[in-house]
């Protein structure tokens, strides 16, 4: 008997110890959000990642990736590379970020990119490695690394405007005045997919009316900022735009119906929506009104002569602090930087913000990425990082309630005070 | 003894997972990180104070009561002629109006985003008929005071087969022959339903009292996630779809949980309630 | 028969066209958008912007090829099948009896299980279905340990074992409504001519019960087959087993990703048709009953 529970114990020793023997070779687990630009750049990079670096790459991609890997996160199972942008629905990075579960990278910038001689930090652009979306504490310290970048601002039907004869407003008042001429032909100024679109425009928007001291501020939530005379004009410029805008968007601003409000700029019913160049691939299909083409404008200043800003939204890519491979994963982070991988990108549609890359883009593409060329300023940066506050959404109370602006359920008034109480609350809060 | 394998699925599948939501509603924590904090009953004293929540009650609670009402009297209604008249075509109905209980959520919502559409709807296109065409259109999901029952027209919609074949099942067990002694008698076919056919299947009448409290718990839930995603601005937001944001998107799983902590709480009460208000002798035939 | 009877004749049609009426009316309402379904699965993508209520412009069979490979359908169909079917199984085997006991049999406790059940039901498994994997994850490390891997996540037959589970409160509760209302004459004949306990349960009880039997597979079928969350959680394997639900995620939409809506209906409407066939068959045993048995009213 004896004899038995020690064979027996001498058996679940070397099973346990053959375990950790057969993670031999490092493979790297990466999930990857899909998009509209599709999966297949993400096995073409990893299949190039694999032949340069020798480490076998595991891809996970989904259309709904939070669901696919935050099961098995909780269970301490984390994948080694996340893509997965901040601002979406799951906001499954933005509670990484809270629970301080991302890796430090910033020791990334300054490795070399993987098969180039030059280093990560000098090929990502100016200013991408700055805001709270890759240095979520304002520490200094990169946890995200920047991909994908696409310049958000105003869409519209460039066909339309030449067949009235109409010019694209370059300062609100133009604006209001273009908003009164359309009305008269049945045409709504505004139109917009969900409310949380935006957060592009209303971050372009604190640039312009307050600059960057000003957004720092009021991304930080600082005492009083709600209350200075720049917030007042953001402000009245978004209730004010509410007004504008067709009256049967809020109907449809969710998930499962956005594209309806997307396609009243296709059909002619409103003049502009906030958006970015995704949305041209994600209407490819639609029906259009004759003669539509799709134009693309910063912000209108707020005053004449003064800066327009177009947001630039980008997705980011992090390491789990649980992850088990980091070295090799902060290699592929290196990897993303190089020209193999970023033109690789480039066939599905998504440009990496490498120094110099723009230049190479040709096509519909370039009008896009070409806009800080033509005199718009950029924008980058969000609310920033904070522990949870529970029942408080800031984007929510910020965004959200914007429909009610439109669907006159609230009044300005009640919007600033709640973004005032809430703003409160985050700044206790603030990591 | 033949309950033993129930009790057990259920203990460890049911009771002790709930155990834990009730353990895990008296931390604050995030959901991923081993960083737990203790904070008692913090959690529910800020839920009282959280407006969005309140709110999420009150479109609840008016989810409940007309979902439950309107469906439950149809249901009960059309139960009766199909299972007592002699009906043509009486098993193409039944099979029928069974449909939209087969059919997925996500064709639902398709289906009644079709309908509601603000320009080109169903709805508003048979409106304009009487109304004229340049009529401004009803918004039945942008509006904030109509949005909420326009979910729960689809819901009604979507329920009535469900109830109609659970009523039709305990309708068939009453004996033909009370119908047939109630007919002799000259009762009308009114004073049967109420004399005869509501009060045999009163028992399964009160069970369903309670399966509506839960499915209308569950079912919007599906429904506001398909349709609306809460909105405009947070007016159809329902207790779980506020847990789920709260407990996922807000990285706050332990109010989350206080909040189905609550959602348990309160519908085992109203179902207690409601239940103790039905109770009648259980009749024999 | 009865109708003519009454001595009103003219009340009488009227009362039949005014239900032909509403029965119609509600008919049509359930009609007209199924058939759209049908309708939205042979469609092209392009068509999907255009009016809702367009007629397709042609048969696009394609849809329904393209969600059967990108759905991994055929592989997922068999899984789903396999999981419902043995849940509904062990959900019978297990609730049947302890539906029927504690419903008739009053003994210490019984009253304190009848109330643990019922609270049951109100437990949603929207919340339960995080710490049930956390369970399983637990249980797969102590086994892993022991040279056993993977049988509790990533295991159908698991997944089965959970929705009976789950599905039991329910069950219970709607058959134990049904045997209360059962005439208590049956058995106690039966046990005058000397059947035990469990015979009387299982050749007296349970074919009387066949409607209400019926009505929770049917049920159960349904809320097992288009079952998602938990299927989603307790599944992680990307390349191991799926439940069609979750494979048809990938057919959905989400933001920022191009939608394929003809291959999304064409999906839905085969994950339908099983059910709606099932319908058709069960449905006429709905609704047979009592009359069948021994003893009448």
């Amino acid at each position: 008997m004896k004899k038995l529970v020690s064979l027996f114990l001498a058996l679940i020793l070397a099973l346990g110890l053959s375990i950790p023997a057969m993670a031999e070779g490092t493979t790297l687990s990466v999930a990857a959000i899909e998009t509209a630009y599709g999966s297949e750049i993400w096995q073409e990079v990893t299949a190039a990642f694999t032949e340069l670096t020798g480490i076998q790459v595991d891809l996970v991609t989904d259309k709904n990736l939070e669901d696919v890997i935050s099961a098995p996160m909780k269970a301490g199972d984390f994948p080694d590379v996340v893509h997965l942008a901040t601002g979406r629905p799951a906001a499954l990075t933005e509670t990484l970020i809270k629970e301080n579960l991302l890796e430090d990278i910033t020791d990334v910038l300054s490795m070399t990119v993987p098969g180039e001689d030059k280093l990560v930090s000098e090929k990502i652009a100016g200013g991408f490695t700055e805001s709270s979306l890759t240095n979520p504490y304002g520490d200094g310290k990169t946890y995200m690394a920047p991909m994908f970048y696409s310049p958000c601002g105003l869409f519209y039907n460039a066909g339309l405007f030449e067949e009235k004869g109409w010019e694209v407003p370059e300062t609100w008042d133009e604006m209001w005045a273009l908003g009164d001429t359309a009305a008269a032909e049945g045409i709504a100024l505004f139109a917009y997919p969900t409310a949380g679109y935006f957060d592009a425009f209303f971050y372009a928007l604190l640039y312009e009316c307050g600059g960057p001291e000003f957004f720092t501020q009021a991304t930080n939530y600082a005492e009083g900022i709600w209350d200075t005379e720049e917030a007042q004009l953001a402000f009245d410029i978004v209730a004010k735009l509410a007004t504008y805008t067709e009256k049967s968007v809020p109907s449809n601003a969710n998930n499962d119906n956005f594209t309806k409000n997307q396609q009243l700029i296709l059909d002619n019913k409103a003049l502009f929506m906030p958006n970015g160049n995704w949305v041209i691939g994600e209407m490819a299909d639609a029906p259009r009104a004759e003669g539509f083409k799709w134009g693309f404008t910063a912000l209108p200043a707020v005053t004449e002569g003064g800066d327009r800003y177009s947001y630039t939204w980008f997705e980011q890519l992090w390491i789990p602090s649980e992850a088990a491979n980091k070295d090799a994963a902060k290699q592929f982070v290196a990897f993303m930087y190089s020209d193999v991988a970023a033109e690789i990108f480039a066939k599905g549609g998504a440009i990496q913000p490498i120094v110099g890359f723009a230049d190479k883009l040709e096509g519909d593409n370039k009008i896009y990425y070409s806009i800080y060329d033509n005199g718009a300023k950029a924008a980058l940066g969000s609310f920033a990082a904070t522990d949870p506050v529970e029942g408080v959404n800031f984007a929510d109370t910020v965004f959200g309630t914007i429909n009610s602006l439109v669907s006159g359920d609230k009044t300005q008034e009640q919007w600033i005070e709640q973004i005032k109480t809430d703003s409160d609350l985050l700044r206790q809060a603030l990591k | 003894m033949c309950v033993l394998p129930a009790v057990l699925l259920f203990f460890v599948f049911m009771i002790l997972p709930t155990f834990n939501i009730f353990r895990m509603s008296l931390y604050k924590w995030g959901g991923f990180s081993s960083n737990r904090t203790f904070v008692g009953f913090e959690n529910f004293t800020k839920l009282f104070r959280d407006m969005k929540f309140l709110q999420s009650v009150e479109n609840t609670l008016l989810l409940i009561v007309v979902v439950s009402v309107i469906t439950m009297s149809l249901a009960i209604i059309f139960a009766a002629i199909l299972s007592r008249e002699k009906i043509k075509g009486q098993n193409f109905f039944r099979v029928v109006f069974y449909i939209p209980n087969i059919l997925s959520i996500v064709i639902i919502s398709a289906i009644f985003s079709a309908i509601y559409d603000a320009n080109n709807g169903m709805l508003n296109s048979i409106l304009a008929l009487f109304k004229g065409a340049d009529a401004e259109p009803v918004y039945w999901l942008g509006d904030q005071s109509i949005v909420i029952y326009s979910l729960a027209g689809a819901m009604i919609w979507q329920a009535i087969g469900y109830y109609m074949v659970m009523y039709m099942a305990s309708m068939a067990s009453i004996p033909e022959s009370l119908y047939e002694s109630a007919n002799l008698e000259g009762a009308s076919r009114i004073h049967q339903f109420f004399h005869i056919t509501l009060p045999l299947i009163w028992t399964n009448l009160r069970t369903t009292l309670t399966f509506f409290i839960i499915s209308t718990i569950n079912m919007s839930f599906m429904f506001v996630k398909a349709m609306t995603s809460g909105g405009p601005d947070g007016s159809t937001e329902v207790f779980l779809s506020y847990m789920y944001k709260q407990a996922y998107t807000n990285s706050s799983y332990g109010y989350g949980m206080a909040i189905g902590v609550v959602v348990f709480a309160f519908s085992f009460a109203l179902s207690a309630i409601i239940n103790a208000i039905t109770k009648r002798d259980v009749l024999e035939y | 028969m009865k109708e003519k009877r009454k001595p009103r004749f003219t009340g009488e049609q009227l009362y039949h066209i005014f239900i032909y009426v509403v029965l119609a009316i509600l008919a049509i309402s359930i009609l007209i958008p199924v058939a759209w379904v049908f309708m939205a699965s042979i469609k092209q993508n392009v068509e999907f912007y255009g009016s809702p209520w367009a007629l397709p412009m042609g048969v696009y069979w394609q849809n329904f090829v393209d969600a059967w490979t990108t759905a991994r359908m055929g592989e997922f169909m068999l899984n789903s099948v396999l999981t419902t079917a043995i849940a509904l199984a062990l959900l019978l085997v297990v609730a049947l009896p302890a539906a029927y006991v504690l419903s008739r049999f009053r003994f210490r406790g019984v009253k304190l299980l009848n109330t643990l059940f019922m609270g049951g039901l109100f437990i949603n498994v929207n919340y339960i279905v995080v710490p049930i994997f956390l369970m399983f994850v637990d249980a797969d490390k102590a086994l892993r340990g022991i040279g056993i891997d993977g049988l509790f996540l990533n295991n159908i037959v698991m997944l089965a074992v959970v929705y009976a589970a789950t599905a039991l409160p329910f069950t219970i509760y709607l058959l134990s409504g049904y045997f209360a209302t059962l005439p208590k004459a049956y058995e106690e004949a039966a046990y005058i001519d000397g059947a035990s306990y469990t015979r009387t349960m299982v050749k007296v009880i349970f074919p009387m019960a066949k409607p209400s039997i019926v009505t929770v597979i049917l049920f159960n079928f349904l809320s097992f087959w288009n079952e998602y969350i938990i299927a989603m959680t307790l599944l992680t394997d990307p390349k191991g087993p799926k439940t069609l639900p979750v494979g048809l995620m990938n057919l959905m939409k989400a933001q920022n990703a191009a939608a394929q809506y003809g291959q999304m209906y064409a999906g839905l409407v085969l994950v339908m048709l099983p059910t709606l066939i099932l319908y058709i068959c069960v449905q006429k045993k709905l609704t047979q009953g009592m009359t069948l048995g021994g003893l009448k009213g």
